[in-house]
């Protein structure tokens, strides 16, 4: 590795346009192709309809494609936005980016929200929204520099290939001397040699003087970034105060960010404790409940869960302040330092490893038959490193995993690896394979949904197997949680409209611990409000944890207490304090209804959207096996007996598996139609005319698309 | 005596954290505590006892990810 060069080749100088009310009203769009820089005033219309963050990232992404578009054809659009509230210092989870693009693993429009500064950064250097089209045809880094008012396209050549260097070096190279000010975007090689690479966005992390990161990690962002040959995004800013955003009424965010702020200081070490132990508190909890993914999710819980939670992590991560923005009082972004990992390009070297999360512990943890907590933090380490997204690549070691104990593949298609559940060592080593595009690794960093087709086509592996514990829907992968005894969250996997994430709804506890929604309706309103408000983050460029994993110590008197009320008024209040606009909870509600359909609709435009589409693997809702089914026979012969009423005296485990399954695939497609009359859908899954008028998307391209499925 | 969300509550020999949450109202949201720092879900609330001068919070509904 030479040193760093960096050649200008396109460059413009502009008006900063000053932050108004939490927007600056501009988009800024590069085409890698010409390397042209383009700025656009953004239209009110728009402005009112999608609010900001993915909203504004959707409807710029729909006009970059067509229909046609594939996620590695140039028009697909990286969009990046941070929404009208994104930047507000000291308010909790106030500073998330929401990223979008043409998924490599779904072929539709995926998002992904994350902290760092970049998002605010952005904004502040005077753009609400930016729009990456084209493709360069050398490595490329693009500077948004809001300190100077100006923007660069540099050729790029001897930069450091992984991300936790190349964010390190850029940040220097930006601001050596106040590094604070810069905020990086970067891939990895991992994105550039799979179908799941994440972006790394950074923050300078003060206290400890070195450069931190949170991911961008579903769907393949990373991985469409790479395609385009952008190395980096860098975004420089100045100093930052509750002033930046210019908000309608200063004294009213001030005291709603005060009073949200204060909670939180309070009741976190009496809750959760995330500002100690992250979201790593969710592994003990979800293993004592069987929803913890373990052997590729055939079992939801393992002795050995105890050593990968938070009494182990606590006593790990580096003590400090962990915010992934600016004062925010959850600071939940923990890391580890002086880690050395025992293999690849950084052994024997000590590093900083930012993490784990819940996510990845249990991904990369227990789902691989992994119980030891520093093997987990290799992988972490080298998976952001790469750029690779630690749910896609855990769960689909899982798959592997399991297909190779079944002897579906062998030693003779994995370069001579075993991957039983458990292999440390072969783990890490296929992930080495992934980032360089190698071996048995380059297949499975298609993931599941291509291995399925490449394993039964050139293994002659069982493709009725694979598709039924393969834990893909819509071509995601599944993040960490087991449902198959909560419907609900069945639906909140398997309707979420970019594939299987929880950020859409996570209702396990509400439905399988608690029995709060004990009918089809029932779960069909969470399956359509939660999804509703869940959005409404993504909207104005806010973290949901706030929201409601740190809650009022009265929240438990209120009527709904799942929908926490009282933090949803100080959201409006929020939202009034820097718009000026007069909102209600129920206006967060109408505003993210309007974009949740758009997004249908956009599925439906890139040919899917439809209810063949809502499909899951049955691992997501029962046994697949007879091993699965006799691990909680008690349980599973139960309702049999009980719910359906069965006889079971003359079974088998074999018919038992069998029986189930034919019950509980009738309940999952009886909420599905549920769910979609509730969201006012056809029952195909398909938003009515009468819905998208009631929401003002009746655009003439939105009835164009549904026209084109049948909607008249 | 035992302190629950920082309030008095007397305590018995034997007491589980099911015997706990019977005797009081407005907890049906409770499936996790911590019991002396360590979480206790709901699984375990019949098995698991409490001893003499703990320290308990309830936590709140959980939320997942």
């Amino acid at each position: 590795m030479g040193h760093m060069q960096l050649k200008e080749i396109a460059a413009t100088t502009y008006e900063r346009a000053d932050v108004n009310k939490g927007y600056t009203d501009q988009s800024l769009h590069i085409n890698l192709d010409k390397a042209d820089i383009g700025i656009t005033p953004i239209d009110t219309a728009i402005k009112e309809k999608f609010i900001g963050g993915k909203g504004y990232d959707l409807w710029y992404m729909w006009n970059a494609v067509k229909g046609t578009t594939k996620w590695d054809d140039p028009e697909n659009a990286v969009c990046i936005s941070a929404g009208p509230l994104g930047g507000t210092p000291g308010y909790p989870g106030g500073g998330k980016s929401i990223v979008t693009a043409i998924s490599p693993l779904t072929g539709a429009p995926i998002d992904s929200n994350v902290g760092g500064y970049f998002g605010p950064y952005k904004k502040f250097s005077g753009f609400d929204v930016i729009t990456l089209t084209g493709k360069a045809d050398q490595d490329t880094v693009i500077l948004i520099d809001g300190i100077e008012s100006n923007i660069k396209i540099f050729t790029a050549s001897d930069l450091p290939d992984n991300s936790y260097e190349m964010s390190d070096a850029l940040t220097r190279y930006f601001d050596a001397e106040k590094p604070v000010n810069v905020s990086v975007v970067t891939a990895g090689p991992g994105a550039e040699n799979t179908y799941f690479g994440c972006l790394n966005f950074s923050w300078y992390d003060a206290g400890r003087k070195r450069v931190r990161y949170k991911q961008a990690g579903r769907g393949g962002i990373g991985t469409v970034f790479a395609d385009k040959k952008i190395k980096a995004v860098v975004a420089r800013f100045g100093a930052i105060s509750m002033k930046t955003n210019n908000p309608a009424d200063l004294e009213a965010l001030k005291t709603v960010t005060k009073t949200h702020a204060k909670e939180i200081h309070e009741l976190d070490p009496k809750q959760n404790r995330m500002a100690l132990v992250g979201t790593t508190h969710l592994v003990p909890i979800m293993n004592d409940h069987d929803c913890l993914p373990t052997h590729n999710f055939k079992f939801g819980s393992h002795p050995g869960a105890a050593v990968i939670g938070e009494d182990v992590y606590e006593h790990i991560f580096d003590k400090g302040f962990d915010g992934c923005w600016r004062g925010c009082a959850v600071a939940c972004s923990h890391g580890v330092k002086d880690f050395s990992p025992f293999t690849g390009p950084f052994k024997g070297t000590k590093v900083f490893v930012d993490g784990p999360e819940y996510e990845t512990v249990a991904g990369c943890g227990s789902n691989l038959g992994i119980f030891d907590a520093h093997t987990i933090l290799e992988i972490n380490f080298y998976c952001d490193a790469y750029g690779l997204d630690t749910i896609s690549v855990g769960t689909s070691i899982g798959f592997v995993m399991e297909c190779f104990e079944n002897k579906l593949i062998t030693t003779d298609h994995t370069d001579g690896m075993d991957l039983s559940f458990g292999n440390r060592y072969n783990t890490l080593e296929l992930i080495h394979q992934m980032a360089r595009g190698e071996g048995f690794g380059a297949i499975v960093g298609k993931g599941i949904r291509q291995m399925k087709q490449i394993f039964a086509e050139k293994f002659n592996a069982d493709a009725a197997f694979m598709q039924d514990i393969g834990m893909e829907s819509k071509g995601l992968e599944f993040s960490e949680y087991i449902t198959k005894e909560s419907l609900a969250q069945q639906g909140g996997y398997g309707l979420a409209l970019k594939g299987p994430q929880h950020d859409e709804a996570w209702l396990i506890f509400l439905d399988m611990v608690h029995n709060f929604m004990p009918t089809f309706e029932n779960k069909a309103e969470a399956l359509h409000w939660f999804p509703m408000f869940r959005t409404w983050f993504g909207l104005c460029g806010l973290c949901k944890l706030p929201w409601n994993d740190i809650v009022p110590e009265d929240n438990k008197q209120t009527e709904e207490p799942a929908k926490v009320k009282k933090h949803i008024q100080w959201y409006a209040d929020f939202f009034s304090a820097i718009t000026g606009k007069k909102t209600t909870p129920d206006d967060l509600i109408a505003m993210s209804e309007a974009v949740y359909n758009f997004q249908r609709v956009f599925n439906l435009k890139m040919g899917y959207g439809t209810r063949e589409h809502d499909t899951l693997p049955y691992r997501a809702m029962g046994p697949v096996t007879a091993e699965e089914y006799e691990s909680r026979q008690e349980r599973y012969d139960k309702q049999l007996i009980e719910k359906y009423g069965m006889n079971i005296s003359d079974m088998d485990t074999d018919t038992k598996v069998a029986a189930l399954r034919k019950e509980r695939e009738a309940q999952y497609e009886q909420l599905k139609g549920a769910v979609y009359e509730r969201r006012g859908w056809t029952q195909n899954g398909i938003p009515t005319k009468e819905t998208v008028k009631r929401l003002g998307i009746d655009f003439p391209e939105v009835l164009e698309v549904l026209e084109k499925n049948g909607v008249k | 005596m035992i302190q629950v969300d920082d309030k008095p509550v007397t305590w018995h020999q034997g007491m589980t954290i099911a015997d706990l949450l019977e005797q009081m109202e407005g907890v049906g949201f409770c499936s996790v505590v911590r019991l002396n720092g360590k979480l206790v879900s709901s699984p375990r609330f019949h098995e698991t006892p409490i001893p003499d001068g703990s320290i308990i919070r309830l936590l709140p509904l959980v939320a997942g990810g």
